[in-house]
């Protein structure tokens, strides 16, 4: 499912234009990347939270050619699903 | 550092401000997108939001563990969970404050020589060039010590001469003292003589013999033990040498000259290609990039406009061509009054029949009574939705009103109608 089909199946539940969610969508991603940016927990009951995670420097070594590398500290997103939401995902059949 | 948690309320709070929506619309927004990113999740699909990143269901394979107080196996099951993949948008603006840093390799100094940094080779064309420059002083080097050998045999045994003719002189100075004057003279002259032939003209034959004549006529005085000695001397293999070396060296100095093109050659082309070409080829690759960019989103925004799906494909068939046209036409603009038909909610007020569902009676049935396809029965169970609670499965004696469309939108003949009607049945029927 792309952002288009998204906001197709929302407009639909919401009865509301497509123009509109697309606007209301647009101002969430803003609003929760904003606030990741200044560092906060967002947490979304019955779906997970998302969190920014710093990931500290390290020394990588190149398996073949010995290099080392000096692999500077990051700022990462991190979701971590509700457990409503990992009860939900069990319903689904794996097939493989 | 204890992060502040914002909960969703507050998310309500800042999209309902930020969009100019009211905290109800907001919220319900909010509850929609997140219903509906699990749906997608729950069909074991890929929900992707612009900017933001992509959710995606992820098997995590069955495994076995250990009980740690009894120490019985334990069988943990397989189960899929959500994973996050933020968006390069997302990714960027979160890691601001480290955008700067780059990867540092390390101790480069101190393990350059055990390597073998091919990669520094081919980027460095100043190492290249330094190279070819010690390979050419070796060569040079090699050319004048092969040029210097018969040079240095000559005038070692030159030197043998002059110290045989000193000695000589001795021997003439206490044997002729009354003609001290002219073997004197004579010595000096013939010193100066070979002085002149060894340095610049040792690879002239005429000279060898010059020094020759010179020596012998000086020696034609002088004892005939001495005389002997000297005829006795090996001059003709020491003129071969130094016409093959002569020869040699032209072949060396053709060999010098070549690699000196090519070193050269070499050295600015990679100088070249190095510090001008490859801004070049960086700028032909973004051009590139910009085209299948554009390209891309030239056939995503095609794939997009309903007309050119290939699920409508079938139908185009049984169309007639002149639709087709129009098809094209319609495509020319895709913001026109049918786009804003489909993406605005319909309203039903007016109805043109009810109907109660009996058995077999079916809603795709009924729309190509009413419409005259089939496909649009979606919009009769938009109509009825609260009374309708699986389309698929209607209960016998429910009234269902057959609303009165926009005859735009229900144009069997077209592809777009066709189109908006099938994504409305995906959406309603999972």
């Amino acid at each position: 499912m792309n952002n288009k089909e998204l906001i197709a199946s929302m407009a639909v539940k919401m009865n509301a234009p497509q123009s509109l969610v697309a606007v209301l969508l647009e101002t969430t991603v803003a609003t929760c990347t904003e606030l990741l940016v200044n560092e906060k927990i967002i947490g979304f009951q019955s779906f997970g939270n998302f969190e920014v995670r710093k990931k500290d420097e390290r020394l990588s070594v190149h398996p073949s050619t010995q290099v080392r590398t000096l692999i500077p500290p990051k700022l990462v997103v991190n979701f971590k699903q509700s457990n409503i939401l990992k009860e939900k995902l069990k319903d689904i059949p794996h097939h493989d | 550092m204890i992060k502040e948690k914002i909960s969703s309320q507050e998310i309500i709070d800042l999209i309902a401000s930020k969009a100019s929506v009211s905290k109800r619309a907001a919220e319900e927004f909010l509850k929609v997108m997140i219903a509906s990113v699990e749906e997608g999740l729950l069909a074991g699909e890929i929900v992707k939001i612009k900017n933001f990143g992509t959710f995606k269901p992820q098997w995590n394979e069955p495994r076995k563990s250990v009980n740690v107080q009894t120490g019985a196996e334990i069988k943990i099951a397989g189960y899929y969970k959500v994973v996050f993949v933020p968006d390069t948008a997302l990714k960027e603006q979160v890691n601001e404050p480290f955008a700067h840093l780059e990867p540092v390799e390390l101790d480069v100094e101190t393990k350059k020589d055990e390597l073998v940094d091919e990669p520094e080779l081919v980027s460095d064309p100043l190492r290249i060039f330094n190279e070819q420059a010690s390979e050419i002083k070796d060569l040079i080097s090699e050319i004048q010590a092969l040029s210097s050998n018969p040079a240095s045999i000559i005038s070692e045994e030159e030197n043998i001469k002059k110290n045989i003719i000193e000695e000589e002189k001795i021997h003439e100075i206490v044997q002729k003292d009354q003609v001290l004057d002219q073997p004197n003279k004579g010595a000096d002259l013939t010193l100066i003589e070979e002085y002149e032939s060894e340095q610049p003209e040792y690879l002239q034959d005429s000279s060898a013999e010059v020094i020759e004549t010179a020596v012998k006529t000086k020696l034609n005085p002088s004892d005939s033990k001495e005389n002997q000695l000297f005829s006795e001397l090996p001059a003709t293999p020491y003129l071969e040498n130094i016409k093959s070396t002569k020869k040699r060296k032209v072949w060396i100095w053709v060999l010098l000259i070549l690699f000196l093109i090519t070193g050269f050659g070499s050295g600015f082309y990679y100088f070249y290609t190095s510090n001008y070409e490859y801004p070049k080829k960086y700028s032909i690759n973004e051009i590139s990039e910009n085209i299948s960019i554009s390209e891309m989103i030239n056939s995503i925004s095609k794939w997009f406009t309903p007309a050119e799906k290939p699920t409508v494909v079938p139908v185009k068939v049984v169309i007639p061509k002149d639709i087709n046209d129009y098809d094209s036409i319609s495509e020319s603009k895709p913001v026109d009054s049918l786009q804003i038909l489909f993406e605005n909610p319909r309203v039903y007020k007016g109805f043109i029949a009810s109907e109660r569902i009996s058995a077999g009676s079916r809603l795709t049935i009924m729309s190509k009574r009413y419409y005259g396809n089939k496909d649009f029965w979606v919009y009769i169970y938009e109509a009825n939705k609260e009374r309708i609670s699986n389309p698929d499965n209607i209960a016998i004696g429910t009234l269902v009103r057959i609303p009165k469309l926009d005859s735009r939108l229900i144009d069997a003949t077209n592809p777009r109608c066709l189109e908006k009607a099938k994504e409305l049945h995906d959406i309603y029927i999972k």
